[in-house]
C-alpha cells in the first residue's frame, strides 16, 4: 500500500513540476544554509583545537592582564618584567616540569645599512623553549636556530617584506641597536587569520637578546607541567607566587591554553547557535512554502480525493498519500540542501580566508555526519509537519461533495 | 430464491432548512435483490443522483436506515464505510472520474490497492478486466488520451476490480456518443448476466428499457414501474 500511496504523490510532484521545484528550492536553501554554517563553525574548531590541544600541558605566564583571545598576538610591553626570582620560585611549584622564558624589548633595527633604522619589538627565547614553540613548519625559508647558535635571528613575514625598500633573504646581514645578525630564518605569512601572529616577530637567543639590548627583562614564561588535569590548579598557583613576591594583587597573570580553548569554542558556540537560529528562519519560510504548496494542491485534487474515497480509499489512505507528497519534496530538497550546502560551505571558506587583511590560513569546513543527518530529519519534520493540516483537510472531505467539485 | 442486496427503510434525504428545504428523497422503501438489473429514471432535479449517492455510501441520508448485504451501512465507522464502498460497491460516474496522472491500467488497480490486493494479482486482474472492456491495446494511456467512451469502459474495470456486489452507474452514457453507450451497456448488461447486480440512473428511456426492473422517481417518491 505504500508503494501504491507513494506512486501517486510521485506522479502528483511530477505533474507540476515547476511549482515542486520552487517549494523545494526553499527547503534546499534553508538546509544549505544550516550545512553549511555548520561545516564552517566545525572547520573553525578543528583548526583552533589542533592549534591549541598540543600545547594542553602549557601555563602562560605574563605580567599585567595577560593572554585573552582578545589580546592574542602581540604582546604590549608594559614595562614591568618578572625577575629571575620569580622563575626560580616557579620551578620550585609541584607539577612543573619546565619554564621557559621570554625576553622582550624595543631595539632599533638597520637592513644593508641605508640608514633607515626601524623600531621594533624582539623577543628573546631559550632554544628549547623556542623549538617549543615553533617548528620547521612555520618557516616560509631557512632554517630553525640551534643550540650553539650566535648572531643569528628568526624574523617574521612582514619585517622581511615591508619593513624595509629592499626584501630581506636568508643570510641577509641586519644590524639590532648596531650589532650585526644574520637572518637564519623567515616565518609564513599568517595575517590576521591565526590564532597569534609571527608576522612582526624579530626572534633571537636570550644570550644574544642581552647582548644586543643590555637588558634581561623577562616579559613572559612558558610554564609546562607533567599532568595536563592539574593545568588549572597549576595555573592559580603560579599567580599567587608571583603575586606575592610582587606584593601586588595583580601583577602578573598566568593562563592555560586550555582555557583559552574553552573560550574560544564557547563564543564558537554562541555564534554558531545564533548563525543556525537565522538559518532557521530560512526554513521555517520553507515549511509554509510547502504547505501552500499542498494546500492548493489538496485544492485542485478536491475531485481526485472525491474519487478515491469513492472507489474506496479511507482517510487514512488519502493523509498518507498527501504526507508522503510533503516529505518526498522536504527529502529531495533537503538531500540538495546537504550537497549545496557542502559546496557552499567550502565557497564561504575561501571567501573568508581571503578577507582577513594577510590572507590568513585556508579554512576547511568539516561536513559532519552529524550535520548531514540533522539536515536530512530537520528537512523530514518539516515536510511531515507542514504536509499534516493540508493531509487532514484532504481526508475528512466528504466524498460526494468532492466528487461533485468542477 | 436470491436474496436482498440492499434494503432501504424509509430513507430521506433534506437538503437546507425552514422555508428553503427540499426534499431531494422522500422516505423510500425498497428492496433490490441479488442479481438484478434496475434502471432508475425521471427528469432532472427529480432525486435519481440523490437516492444513487446514498446507495453508493458518498452521501448520508437525513433520516432513514440502508442494508447492503444486512448491514446497517450508516451505522458504520468512516473506515468501515469505506470499507464497504470498496469491497461491496463498483461506482461508474456519468463524467468517469479517471485519475488524470494516472494511466488506464493504474486507475483500474488503484481500488484493488486500496482493498489491499497484491501488486501481481492487481496487474494480472486489471489486464483481464480491460481486456473484457476491449481496451488491453490501450492500458498505459493517460485519460487525457483516451475517448469518452474508452475512459468510461476504464472506469467499469475499474468499479469491477474488488468483485463488488453491486454496480452502480450514475448516467453511465451521459456523455458519451450513442454507440459508445450501446458498447458501455451492452457490457453492463454482460456484468449482469454473470449474476451481479447492476443499477443504472437514466433518462433516457432506451436505456432504462434493458433494464429487467425501473423505478421511476418524481419530486423524490420512488415508484416501480410495470415492464
Amino acid at each position: 500500500m505504500f508503494k501504491d500511496n507513494f506512486n501517486l504523490a510521485y506522479k502528483n510532484i511530477k505533474e507540476r513540476m515547476s511549482r515542486s521545484i520552487l517549494t523545494l528550492l526553499g527547503i534546499a536553501i534553508g538546509i544549505m544554509a544550516i550545512i553549511s554554517l555548520m561545516g564552517i563553525g566545525e572547520g573553525m574548531n578543528v583548526a583552533v583545537e589542533g592549534e591549541l590541544s598540543s600545547l594542553s600541558d602549557t601555563i602562560i605566564v605574563t605580567v599585567g592582564e595577560g593572554f585573552s583571545i582578545f589580546s592574542f598576538g602581540q604582546l604590549e610591553d608594559t614595562g614591568e618584567y618578572l625577575t629571575e626570582r620569580d622563575i626560580t620560585d616557579l620551578e620550585r611549584i609541584s607539577g612543573v616540569k619546565e619554564v621557559n622564558t621570554q625576553l622582550t624589548g624595543m631595539a632599533s633595527l638597520s637592513f644593508n645599512g641605508d640608514g633607515n633604522n626601524v623600531m621594533v619589538t624582539v623577543t628573546g627565547m631559550d632554544i628549547e623553549s623556542m623549538n617549543l614553540q615553533y617548528g620547521l613548519a612555520d618557516l616560509a625559508e631557512g632554517n630553525l636556530l640551534e643550540l650553539g647558535d650566535q648572531s643569528k635571528i628568526l624574523i617574521g613575514y612582514d619585517v622581511a617584506h615591508d619593513y624595509f625598500d629592499n626584501d630581506i633573504s636568508i643570510g641577509s646581514r641586519v644590524k639590532i641597536n648596531g650589532k650585526k645578525f644574520f637572518v637564519n630564518g623567515i616565518f609564513s605569512r599568517q595575517g590576521m587569520g591565526g590564532v597569534s601572529t609571527n608576522d612582526d616577530l624579530v626572534l633571537l637567543t636570550s644570550r644574544d637578546f642581552e647582548k644586543a639590548t643590555g637588558e634581561s627583562n623577562i616579559y613572559s614564561a612558558t610554564v609546562t607541567v607533567y599532568n595536563v588535569n592539574e593545568v588549572e590548579s597549576t595555573a592559580l598557583e603560579i599567580e599567587r607566587v608571583i603575586n606575592e613576591n610582587h606584593g601586588e594583587e595583580d601583577f602578573a597573570s598566568a593562563t592555560s591554553m586550555s582555557s583559552i580553548l574553552d573560550s574560544i569554542q564557547s563564543i564558537m558556540g554562541i555564534l554558531q547557535t545564533v548563525l543556525i537560529a537565522i538559518a532557521s528562519i530560512a526554513l521555517i519560510v520553507a515549511s509554509i512554502g510547502i504547505m501552500n504548496t499542498m494546500l492548493t494542491s489538496v485544492m485542485e485534487r478536491t475531485r481526485e480525493i472525491g474519487i478515491m474515497k469513492a472507489i474506496g480509499a479511507t482517510n487514512k489512505d488519502i493523509m498518507s498519500i498527501f504526507i508522503i507528497e510533503g516529505l518526498l519534496l522536504s527529502i529531495i530538497g533537503g538531500a540538495s540542501g546537504i550537497i549545496l550546502g557542502i559546496f557552499g560551505s567550502s565557497g564561504v571558506a575561501t571567501l573568508l580566508s581571503n578577507m582577513g587583511p594577510g590572507g590568513g590560513p585556508p579554512l576547511v569546513p568539516v561536513i559532519t555526519f552529524l550535520a548531514i543527518a540533522l539536515g536530512l530529519s530537520v528537512s523530514m519534520i518539516v515536510g511531515i509537519i507542514s504536509s499534516l493540516y493540508p493531509a487532514w483537510k484532504a481526508a475528512k472531505m466528504s466524498p460526494i461533495e468532492a466528487v461533485r467539485y468542477e | 430464491m436470491s436474496k436482498e442486496v440492499i434494503v432501504t427503510k424509509n430513507l430521506s434525504k433534506t437538503y437546507g432548512k425552514g422555508d428553503l428545504q427540499v426534499h431531494a428523497l422522500r422516505k423510500t422503501n425498497i428492496s433490490i435483490m441479488q442479481g438484478d438489473y434496475i434502471a432508475i429514471k425521471g427528469p432532472s432535479g427529480s432525486g435519481k443522483s440523490t437516492l444513487m449517492n446514498l446507495i453508493g455510501c458518498l452521501d448520508k441520508p437525513t433520516t432513514g436506515k440502508l442494508y447492503i448485504d444486512n448491514t446497517d451501512v450508516y451505522t458504520l465507522s468512516e473506515n468501515n464505510l469505506a470499507k464497504i464502498r470498496r469491497e461491496k460497491i463498483g461506482f461508474i460516474f456519468q463524467k468517469y472520474n479517471l485519475i488524470p496522472t494516472l494511466s488506464a491500467l493504474e486507475n483500474v488497480t488503484l481500488s484493488m490497492g486500496f482493498a489491499g490486493v497484491d501488486s501481481k494479482t492487481r496487474i494480472r486482474k486489471a489486464k483481464k478486466l480491460l481486456d473484457m472492456v476491449e481496451l488491453s491495446h490501450r492500458i498505459s494511456h493517460k485519460p487525457s488520451e483516451l475517448s469518452g467512451g474508452e475512459q468510461q469502459r476504464v472506469a467499469i474495470s475499474r468499479a469491477l476490480g474488488n468483485d463488488p456486489t453491486i454496480v452502480l452507474g450514475d448516467e453511465p452514457t451521459g456523455n458519451v456518443d450513442t454507440k459508445s453507450g450501446n458498447k458501455i451497456m451492452d457490457i453492463l448488461e454482460n456484468i449482469n448476466n454473470q449474476g451481479e447486480t447492476v443499477i443504472v440512473v437514466t433518462h433516457d428511456p432506451n436505456i432504462a428499457k434493458r433494464a429487467r426492473r425501473i423505478l421511476s422517481i418524481e419530486d423524490g417518491v420512488v415508484r416501480e414501474e410495470n415492464v
